[in-house]
């Protein structure tokens, strides 16, 4: 155990501007005490980027587009590429169907998080499964 | 309207029954609406004793319109059943429009992609996966003709959901697309949402420009449409407290964003030349109808008659017709939940139910699967059924206005109604809408709100059935309602077969004519009718924005 915060990437793939639920879980988690680097708009390049650049532990997607398989894919396959997934724990946030949490989860997604989540269990689940 | 010695009685009356009432047990709840307005155990005629009938609530129809905007409302014609709605692509959304039509919706309503919100292409890489996967992709002029096929645009009014960064374009390819039609486009009727604080507070743009380049154009098609009488029987904005207060902010609030926003917009047409009377009249309203029943109905009710204050006193309106606040209504999406969603069905029921006894124009119920995807077929039709429960066995329209002289209901009238012009004070005081929104000051005042509800929520003083009262998992049974996966690749062609046929020279010195107007702030409208007529994209359009005014990053506040 050492003594670094965690840290925690916020981003928002693509362009659809809902936001609100991002802010909500970025606040959450700075008042958690971890570390948030808050990517705001970011397209999958940038994501995997300021994951590297900013030696992240978490990386957290808010996605209210419907198009959370074809965003997250993306990440994964960069994060893949560049040989950092083993490192980094991906979240998935946002107006996502149940019916699809299983298929996120086998490609690689630490967990989702629906509509009616709690901030306080995500703040939890970082904290126990992050990557050491 | 109560005489002196009466309400004397009523006094001495009421504070035997106080009496009385601190003997009995009350529950351990906090008994305040929605924007924590402490609310008395009850109303009597000495809560209304001040008011007067004639000048404060007076007659439907008439000054200060707090009954109603149209002398016979519901009597004479029912409010406009307009479902928000678009999905896959716009021969996919013709497909629904014509279900709902055949199903006795009354109107039109356009949810738009990200794309088309956002004035990009589809041929961009950052937003290509959200073709079609939150509304209709209007990209080009063509897709305007397939969103309309066989629909009788000059009977059935059309709501555009554009904001000012896109509402050029997307309504001039739908304008152009109607004249190419035969149509005289002076008779069309229809709204463009054109809402500044939507797409800055309401839903962060990605790519967009300064908040002083979108209110002018804003301004630009308000000018061009109804001051210039181009369109004039079109609704060139439709003030959208609804995407806001979805965002979280209370219904005082609500009223007060919508306020300041219009008086930002007026006070620019002025400064162009006009006089308030020669566009207010067209000028729209969108509210929310959230989850505190009584509130929300006073909150209308107090609208209108803000409304008329600020024409009448502040703009000195003449034309009676000018002084109506007219509005479409939302149930709440926020108060829905992806837990147990069948309750949502009840949910949206109440709120309806909020916008008719409020006096609405126009209303859009929330399908039930609102908080798991986009609706299906059979949750849009539940929702559009809603309202005709309401409209067609319910008998509530028999009479106007049937909660006024309620003694709760006017003085909850007065007091939401104080508060927003406190309300209004204070954003006004940071300056012009534009300014207000640069400065960050909208922004710290969504945040804190939200987190206020935020706190609400976790503490228990508001409940969520399924998910803070009575938990349920998140429901796995529910059909999901997917998008067209194809929808990418048929938007690509249609941009292609497009510009395969349009003069691309003719088209590159329209567009030099567009940076030229831009360049001197000018009215963009007549040259973006030029150019989407020649096949300009959407995408073409407001990169010519971008280059000329530059891209801004909202100051967002966590």
């Amino acid at each position: 155990m050492n003594d670094r915060k965690i840290r925690v990437l916020m981003s928002k793939p693509g362009i659809d501007g809902h936001w609100r639920g991002g802010i909500v879980v970025s606040r959450a988690i700075r008042d958690a005490g971890m570390e948030l680097v808050f990517g705001g708009f970011q397209n999958v390049q940038q994501i995997v980027e300021s994951a590297i650049q900013e030696d992240v532990d978490v990386i957290g997607l808010s996605i209210h587009s419907g198009a959370h398989f074809a965003y997250t894919q993306q990440v994964i396959d960069l994060l893949k590429e560049r040989g950092v997934i083993d490192n980094i724990m991906i979240l998935v946030g946002g107006v996502i169907p149940a019916k699809d949490f299983t298929q996120l989860k086998e490609m690689g997604v630490a967990n989702v998080y629906g509509p009616g989540s709690r901030t306080s269990d995500i703040v939890e689940f970082i904290r126990q499964n992050v990557k050491k | 309207m109560f005489d002196k010695e009466y309400l004397e009685k009523v006094k001495s009356e009421k504070e035997k029954w106080e009496e009385l009432y601190k003997s009995s047990r009350e529950r351990d709840v906090k008994f305040v609406t929605d924007s924590e307005i402490p609310i008395k155990q009850l109303y009597t005629p000495l809560d209304i004793k001040d008011k007067d009938y004639l000048s404060d609530i007076s007659f439907p129809g008439l000054a200060p319109y707090t009954r109603g905007v149209y002398p016979s409302m519901y009597r004479g014609r029912l409010w406009t059943m307009r479902l928000f709605s678009g999905h896959g692509t716009p021969e996919e959304t013709n497909k629904r429009w014509k279900f709902l039509y055949e199903n006795g919706e009354t109107g039109f309503s356009a949810a738009v992609d990200a794309l088309t919100f956002n004035g990009i292409d589809p041929t961009n890489q950052d937003g290509a996966p959200e073709v079609g996967t939150s509304g209709v992709p209007l990209y080009c002029i063509d897709s305007l003709f397939a969103l309309t096929e066989d629909i009788p645009i000059d009977k059935i009014s059309v709501a555009l959901v554009v904001e000012p960064f896109t509402s050029a374009p997307v309504c001039s390819m739908y304008f152009n697309m109607a004249k190419m039609r035969g149509y005289d486009i002076k008779q069309l009727m229809g709204t463009t949402q054109n809402d500044i604080l939507t797409m800055t507070v309401g839903y962060i743009p990605y790519k967009n420009c300064p908040p002083n380049h979108i209110l002018r154009l804003a301004c630009d098609f308000i000018e061009w449409t109804v001051a210039q009488k181009n369109t004039p029987l079109w609704h060139p904005i439709n003030f959208t407290g609804y995407n806001y207060r979805e965002g979280g902010i209370d219904a005082v609030q609500e009223l007060a964003f919508v306020f300041a926003s219009a008086c930002s917009h007026i006070d620019n047409l002025i400064e162009r030349g006009w006089k308030a009377d020669d566009f207010v009249g067209r000028l729209a309203f969108h509210l929310a109808a959230h989850k505190d029943f009584f509130e929300e109905i006073a909150k209308f009710r107090a609208a209108r008659r803000i409304w008329y204050k600020l024409m009448k006193d502040k703009y000195e309106v003449k034309n009676p017709k000018n002084l109506g606040f007219r509005f479409h209504v939302q149930t709440a999406g926020s108060s829905l939940t992806a837990q147990s969603p069948k309750i949502n069905i009840v949910r949206t029921a109440i709120q309806a139910l909020e916008a008719n006894l409020g006096g609405c124009q126009s209303l859009h119920t929330n399908s039930y699967d609102e908080a798991i995807c986009l609706p299906s077929e059979e949750a849009a039709l539940v929702a559009l059924r809603t309202q005709q429960v309401i409209s067609d066995e319910s008998r509530i329209h028999n009479t106007i206005d049937p909660l006024a002289g309620s003694y709760f209901i006017e003085w909850l009238t007065d007091e939401v109604e104080d508060r927003v012009w406190k309300y209004i004070d204070k954003i006004q005081k940071v300056g012009a809408i534009d300014k207000a929104l640069s400065s960050g000051f909208l922004y710290k005042e969504m945040r804190d709100a939200f987190h206020r509800r935020r706190m609400k929520l976790e503490n228990g003083d508001e409940i969520m059935l399924g998910v803070n009262k009575y938990p349920v998992p998140y429901d796995t049974v529910t059909d999901v309602f997917r998008t067209n996966k194809e929808a990418i690749g048929i938007e690509v062609r249609r941009i292609e077969k497009l510009k395969a046929r349009r003069d691309n020279a003719k088209l590159e010195k329209i567009l030099d004519k567009l940076r030229n107007v831009c360049e001197k702030e000018e009215n963009v409208m007549p040259v973006v009718m030029e150019a989407t007529k020649e096949g300009a994209t959407i995408g073409e359009v407001c990169n010519i924005y971008r280059e000329i005014w530059g891209t801004w990053d909202p100051p967002l506040a966590i």
